[in-house]
C-alpha cells in the first residue's frame, strides 16, 4: 500500500516489488512504514494498513457445532479460532478427596446462605447480587472442572507440521486461557453443582423435589435449621474448552480467549438431577429446562506489541538511559534509533519483528458505571511500556471492551 | 593501584580508573563494551561510555594501555589463540589427531605433522589418551566452527615455547581456568611479578624437592596442570601427587602466599618425602 | 524470618550455577546455566546474529505440565532482553538455562506461578553472572499481594497469596526500568501504580543513581534493596575469587 512511496527512491533498476522488500528486510519495510519521510505527507501506518492503535476487524459465530454445549468461531483478521464446549457429568464419589474436602465445605456457612437467599432466583438477575457474598469457587480449581485445552492445528501457520507434539507456544496459550478462567472467576461454580436433595418429609416430597429447582428453595425456607444435611452435591459439570487455532496470523491469545468467552456465553446445560433410585445422575431433555451458564462480567483481552527502531541497528549499541532520565525524554523528540511504536493486535508479521509484548484483561463492572477493573496485567521483554504507557494502553483495551462487548452482544 | 573495583554487567567503569596512556589506543579485554551516547547531555562531554558485560574486578594495565574484566575464575575454558592447552588425544585419521579440550566441548583438530621435525615418516604414533601440550592455532568463526591446535610455530618449525609437544609420564591435575592462567604467570615471570600473582607454592616446591631431583610441569590455560617427577626415582609418583595436591588445595580454598608455604610442607611431611 | 539469601558456583561442572531462597514465599531454586554451546541440528531455523536461549524450570515435587511452558517462555523473554546474544563467541550458539524447583509448595495444574517468578528470575541472574554470558544490565523482581482492603503485602506465603485480591510480580533492570509485570486477579490502575512505587523501592531502594554510574545504596523500611543481594552476592564471591590480586594491591 503505501510501500510503493517508501521505495521508491531507489533507482529503477534495483527497485524491488513491495512484498519483496517485505520478505528480504522485514524490519525496515515496517519502520519505513511507521516513519514516512516529512515530506511524503503521509501518516505513518502500518505495513498492514493499520494505525497503530486499531485492532483487526472482529467476527464472531456462536452454535455452529451442534454436538457441543456451546461454540463459537472467532475471526480476528486471519487468525481464526474455534471453541467447544462439551460438558460432562463428574460423580463426587468419582473423585478421590471428595470426602475430606465436602466435610470442610458444608462447614462454610456462606455459601448455602447464598443458594437459600430468598431474593434470588437461580440463573438470572445475579449479576447484581454476587457482590454481598464472596462466592466459594474452591470446587472450580480443586477438582478441576474447567479443562481448556488448546490446539495449533497443522497447517494454521507455516512449520506446524503434521505429527508434531504440542507446540511450546499451543501449552503456554493453554495455561494462559486456564489460569485467566481461574483467577478472573469467570465460571460460577454453582452453575455446574448437581444437588440432591434427600427427602425428609414423605413419599410426595419424593416425587415433588425434583420437578422445580424453585421448589429447592421453598422447601429449605421452610425447614430452615436441618436443611443443612437435606441436601447435598451429587455430581459436578466439567466443561472440557477445546480451542482450535485453525489459522494463525498473530495474537493467537486475543482470539483464544474471545472464542473461549463467546463459546461459554453460549453454553447451555440441561437440568439434571440426582436420582436416588437408579443412584445415578438423570438429565432432563427438554430444552426448555436447559439453562445458561451466568458469567461474572466480560473479561476482555487486548494485546500488543512494541516495535522499536533500533533493532536493525543493533550492531551498534547505544547506551540505555537510565528509567530516571527516559522519562523525561518526550516522545516527540525521540528521533531515529530512539523511536518505538506500539502496535495494537500485531499479525504474525510484526510479531516476528518486534520483541516487547504486552497483554491486558480488563472487564468494565457494570454496577459502578462502567468502571474499569484489570484482571490481567502483563508485560515482558523490553523497556518501552512503563507506567505513563500502561496507563495509555488501559484506555486504549478500555475501548476494545465496548467493542468486543458490542459484538459478543450481537450474536 | 587504587583499591580493585567490581563491576556488575551495565556498570559504567568511571574515567579516571582507566589508563591514561595519552596517544595510544585503549585495547578492550574481555567483559567490556563500548557504547555511543544516543542523547548527548551537557552533563557528560564524552560521546562514548564503557560498560561492563561480566561480573568482575577491572584489571588494567598501563604499559599495554589495556583494560578488562576478570571475571569469575571458575568459568569454563573458551580456546583462544595463542593459548597454550593440554589436549587428549582421543582418536586420529589420516591427516588429523582428534584431541578433547574441555569434555563438554567438540573435539579439536590437531595435524599429525605439526611437530617439531615431523614428517611422514618421523611423527609420533600418538594414540587415544595420549596428552599433548599445544597451541591453539585458530578457533574458526561461527557455531559448529573447528579448534585446530598446533605444537610447533609453522614460520619456524620449531616448538615454541619450548615443551610443546607430546607429554610423556607424568600426571594431570584439573583445576580452575582462573587458577592456571595464575600459574603461567607466576611460571613465566620473575620473582617480583609472582607477587602479584599471588603464588608460591611453585617456588617453595621447587626449593624443597630440589635434593630429589626436582619436577617438570606444564600448565594448560584450560584448566589442567601436568606434572612429572621421573628424575626423583623411587619417590616419583608420590612426589607427583604431593605436587598436584599442593596445586588443587591451593586452588580450592584459595590459600594466600603464608597458608601455601605451610601447606607445601605439611603435605610433603605426610606424605614422608624428605626435602 | 530473614531476608532472601543467594549463592553462587554451588555445581561445579555447570558453566555457572546459583541457588536462591527466600524464605518469606518459601521458594527455593537451584539454577545452572551452560553457555555457550553447540546446539544440536536446527540451526537455519535460528536468527543467525544471535545466540538461541533456552529455558528449563523443573518442578521439585509435582509432574511438569503447561504451566512451565509458559513460565518458561516469560523467562526467555525476559531474559533474551538483557542477554547479548551478539557478543563474541555467542551468535548461532546456545544459552541453556536449567532451573529447579527445590523447595516450596508445588504448584498444581492451573495454578499462578507468580509466586515462584521472582525467585526463578533472580536464580537466573546471578547464574548467568556467574556463567560470565555478557549482559546489558542486571534485574532484580520481586512479588505484592493486594488484599481486598487494598493493603499491600510484600512476598506473601503462598497461603496469602491465594487469599488476595491480586498478585503482582515487577522485574526492574539495574537501571529502574520496568522489565517485566505480570499482575492478576481484579485491580485497578491506581493500585498498580501504589504497587510499582513499593516494588521499586523493594528493589532498588530509595536511592538515586550518581553521576559516575555508582549505585548508592540506601537502607530502606524493607531492609537491604534486592538489587543490593545480587551485588553483594557476587561481589563477595568474587572477592573469594580473587583474594590474591586484592590482597596484594
Amino acid at each position: 500500500m503505501a510501500s510503493s512511496a517508501a521505495v521508491s527512491t531507489a533507482p529503477p533498476a534495483l527497485s524491488l516489488p513491495p512484498s519483496q522488500f517485505a520478505r528480504l528486510q522485514p524490519h525496515a519495510y515496517l519502520l519505513a512504514h511507521l516513519s514516512p519521510p516529512a515530506s511524503s505527507q503521509q501518516p505513518s501506518i502500518r505495513a498492514n494498513g493499520r494505525a497503530p492503535s486499531q485492532f483487526r476487524v472482529t467476527s464472531t459465530n456462536t452454535g455452529s457445532l451442534t454436538h457441543t454445549n456451546g461454540s463459537s468461531v472467532v475471526r480476528l483478521g486471519d487468525t481464526t479460532a474455534v471453541c467447544g464446549i462439551k460438558a460432562e457429568i463428574l460423580h463426587t464419589e468419582d473423585i478421590a478427596s471428595w470426602s475430606v474436602s465436602h466435610s470442610s465445605s458444608s462447614s462454610t456457612p456462606n455459601k448455602r446462605r447464598k443458594l437459600t437467599n430468598p431474593t434470588e432466583k437461580p440463573g438470572e438477575d445475579r449479576q447484581d447480587g454476587s457482590d454481598e457474598v464472596e462466592d466459594d469457587d474452591s470446587y472450580i480449581e480443586d477438582f478441576s472442572l474447567l479443562v481448556p485445552n488448546l490446539s495449533l492445528s497443522t497447517g494454521c501457520a507455516p512449520g506446524f507440521i503434521p505429527g508434531a507434539p504440542p507446540s511450546a507456544l499451543a501449552q503456554s496459550l493453554s495455561h494462559r486461557v486456564l489460569s485467566l478462567l481461574h483467577s478472573s472467576r469467570l465460571v460460577r461454580s454453582e452453575d455446574l453443582e448437581i444437588w440432591y436433595q434427600r427427602p425428609n418429609l414423605g413419599p410426595e416430597e419424593l416425587e415433588r423435589h425434583n420437578e422445580d429447582e424453585q421448589m429447592d428453595v421453598d422447601v429449605e425456607q421452610d425447614g430452615s435449621g436441618s436443611v443443612g444435611e437435606t441436601r447435598e452435591i451429587k455430581a459436578f459439570w466439567v466443561l472440557y474448552i477445546d480451542i482450535m487455532i485453525i489459522s494463525l496470523a498473530g495474537n493467537p491469545f486475543d482470539a483464544a480467549w474471545t472464542a473461549v468467552l463467546a463459546a461459554l456465553r453460549d453454553t447451555k446445560l440441561p437440568r439434571a438431577w440426582w436420582h436416588a433410585d437408579n443412584e445415578t445422575v438423570i438429565c432432563s431433555d427438554l430444552v426448555s429446562e436447559a439453562r445458561r451458564l451466568s458469567l461474572r462480567g466480560l473479561p476482555v483481552a487486548s494485546s500488543f506489541r512494541v516495535f522499536e527502531a533500533d533493532a536493525a541497528s543493533g550492531w551498534r549499541a547505544v547506551i540505555v538511559p537510565d528509567a530516571e532520565e527516559e522519562r523525561k525524554i518526550a516522545e516527540s523528540d525521540r528521533k531515529g534509533i530512539q523511536r518505538r511504536w506500539v502496535l495494537a493486535d500485531p499479525d504474525g508479521y510484526e510479531e516476528g519483528l518486534a520483541q516487547e509484548r504486552v497483554c491486558l484483561v480488563i472487564d468494565k463492572d457494570q454496577r459502578q458505571n462502567g468502571k474499569v477493573v484489570i484482571v490481567k496485567m502483563e508485560k515482558n521483554g523490553g523497556f518501552a511500556v512503563d507506567r505513563k504507557e500502561l496507563k495509555e494502553l488501559v484506555a486504549v483495551s478500555a475501548q476494545r471492551w465496548e467493542e468486543i462487548n458490542k459484538i459478543l452482544g450481537q450474536c | 593501584m587504587s583499591s580493585p573495583l567490581i563491576l556488575l554487567p551495565g556498570d559504567e567503569v568511571p574515567t579516571d580508573y582507566l589508563p591514561s596512556n595519552g596517544s595510544a589506543p585503549l585495547r578492550l579485554g574481555p567483559g567490556l563494551r563500548l557504547l555511543s551516547q544516543a542523547h548527548p547531555t551537557p552533563a557528560s562531554t564524552s560521546k562514548h561510555v564503557l560498560t561492563a558485560t561480566q561480573a568482575g574486578i577491572l584489571s588494567t594495565d598501563n604499559k599495554r594501555n589495556a583494560v578488562s574484566i576478570l571475571s569469575s575464575s571458575n568459568r569454563r575454558y573458551i580456546p583462544t589463540p595463542n593459548d597454550l592447552v593440554i589436549a587428549q588425544v582421543h582418536h586420529s585419521s589420516v591427516d588429523y589427531f582428534y584431541c578433547m579440550i574441555t569434555p563438554q566441548s567438540p573435539h579439536a583438530v590437531l595435524g599429525q605433522l605439526s611437530f617439531e621435525g615431523a614428517t611422514k615418516k618421523t611423527r609420533p604414533m600418538l594414540r587415544g589418551g595420549d596428552l599433548v601440550y599445544a597451541r591453539v592455532l585458530s578457533t574458526g568463526l561461527g557455531a559448529g566452527a573447528e579448534v585446530e591446535l598446533a605444537c610447533v610455530n609453522l614460520a619456524t618449525g620449531k616448538s615454541e615455547p619450548g615443551g610443546l609437544g607430546p607429554l610423556n609420564g607424568g600426571m594431570v591435575f584439573d583445576i580452575s581456568t582462573g587458577m592456571a592462567a595464575r600459574l603461567i604467570r607466576a611460571s613465566s615471570a620473575s620473582a617480583e611479578q609472582q607477587q602479584v600473582a599471588g603464588l608460591v607454592v611453585l617456588d617453595e616446591l621447587g626449593k624443597k624437592l630440589e635434593k630429589a631431583g626436582g619436577f617438570e610441569i606444564a600448565v594448560g590455560r584450560n584448566g589442567k596442570v601436568w606434572v612429572d617427577c621421573s628424575n626423583s626415582e623411587d619417590h616419583a609418583v608420590r612426589t607427583t601427587v604431593a605436587i598436584g595436591r599442593c596445586l588443587t588445595t591451593i586452588d580450592e580454598h584459595n590459600l594466600n602466599p603464608t597458608d601455601q608455604r605451610k601447606l607445601v610442607t605439611r603435605v610433603l611431611r605426610e606424605m614422608k618425602i624428605e626435602s | 524470618m530473614g531476608g532472601p539469601t543467594a549463592s553462587l558456583h554451588p555445581l561445579s561442572r555447570a558453566d555457572g550455577s546459583a541457588s536462591y531462597r527466600c524464605p518469606a514465599t518459601g521458594s527455593n531454586v537451584l539454577g545452572s546455566v551452560n553457555a555457550p554451546i553447540e546446539l544440536p541440528g536446527r540451526r537455519d531455523a535460528l536468527k543467525p546474529e544471535d545466540a538461541t536461549i533456552e529455558v528449563f524450570v523443573k518442578p521439585g515435587t509435582a509432574p511438569g505440565g503447561v504451566g512451565e511452558r509458559h513460565i518458561e517462555g516469560i523467562l526467555r523473554d525476559a531474559l533474551s532482553r538483557i542477554i547479548l546474544g551478539r557478543e563474541k563467541g555467542y551468535p548461532r550458539r546456545g544459552v541453556v538455562i536449567t532451573l529447579a524447583i527445590v523447595g516450596g509448595d508445588s504448584i498444581g495444574r492451573g495454578a499462578s506461578y507468580l509466586p515462584i517468578l521472582p525467585a526463578l528470575l533472580h536464580t537466573s541472574i546471578l547464574a548467568l553472572l556467574s556463567a560470565s554470558v555478557p549482559l546489558s544490565m542486571s534485574i532484580s523482581a520481586t512479588i505484592l499481594a493486594v488484599d481486598s482492603s487494598g493493603k499491600i503485602i510484600r512476598e506473601p506465603s503462598s497461603a496469602d497469596a491465594a487469599a488476595t485480591a491480586s498478585l503482582h510480580v515487577l522485574a526492574f533492570t539495574s537501571k529502574g526500568h520496568l522489565l517485566l509485570n505480570e499482575s492478576e486477579g481484579a485491580f485497578n490502575f491506581d493500585t498498580w501504580e501504589r504497587v510499582y512505587e513499593r516494588a521499586l523501592t523493594i528493589c532498588h531502594g530509595t536511592s538515586a543513581l550518581g553521576s559516575d554510574g555508582d549505585v548508592a545504596m540506601t537502607e530502606t523500611v524493607d531492609s537491604q534493596p534486592l538489587e543490593g543481594l545480587v551485588r553483594d552476592t557476587v561481589e563477595d564471591r568474587i572477592h573469594v575469587e580473587y583474594a590474591w590480586k586484592i590482597d596484594a594491591a
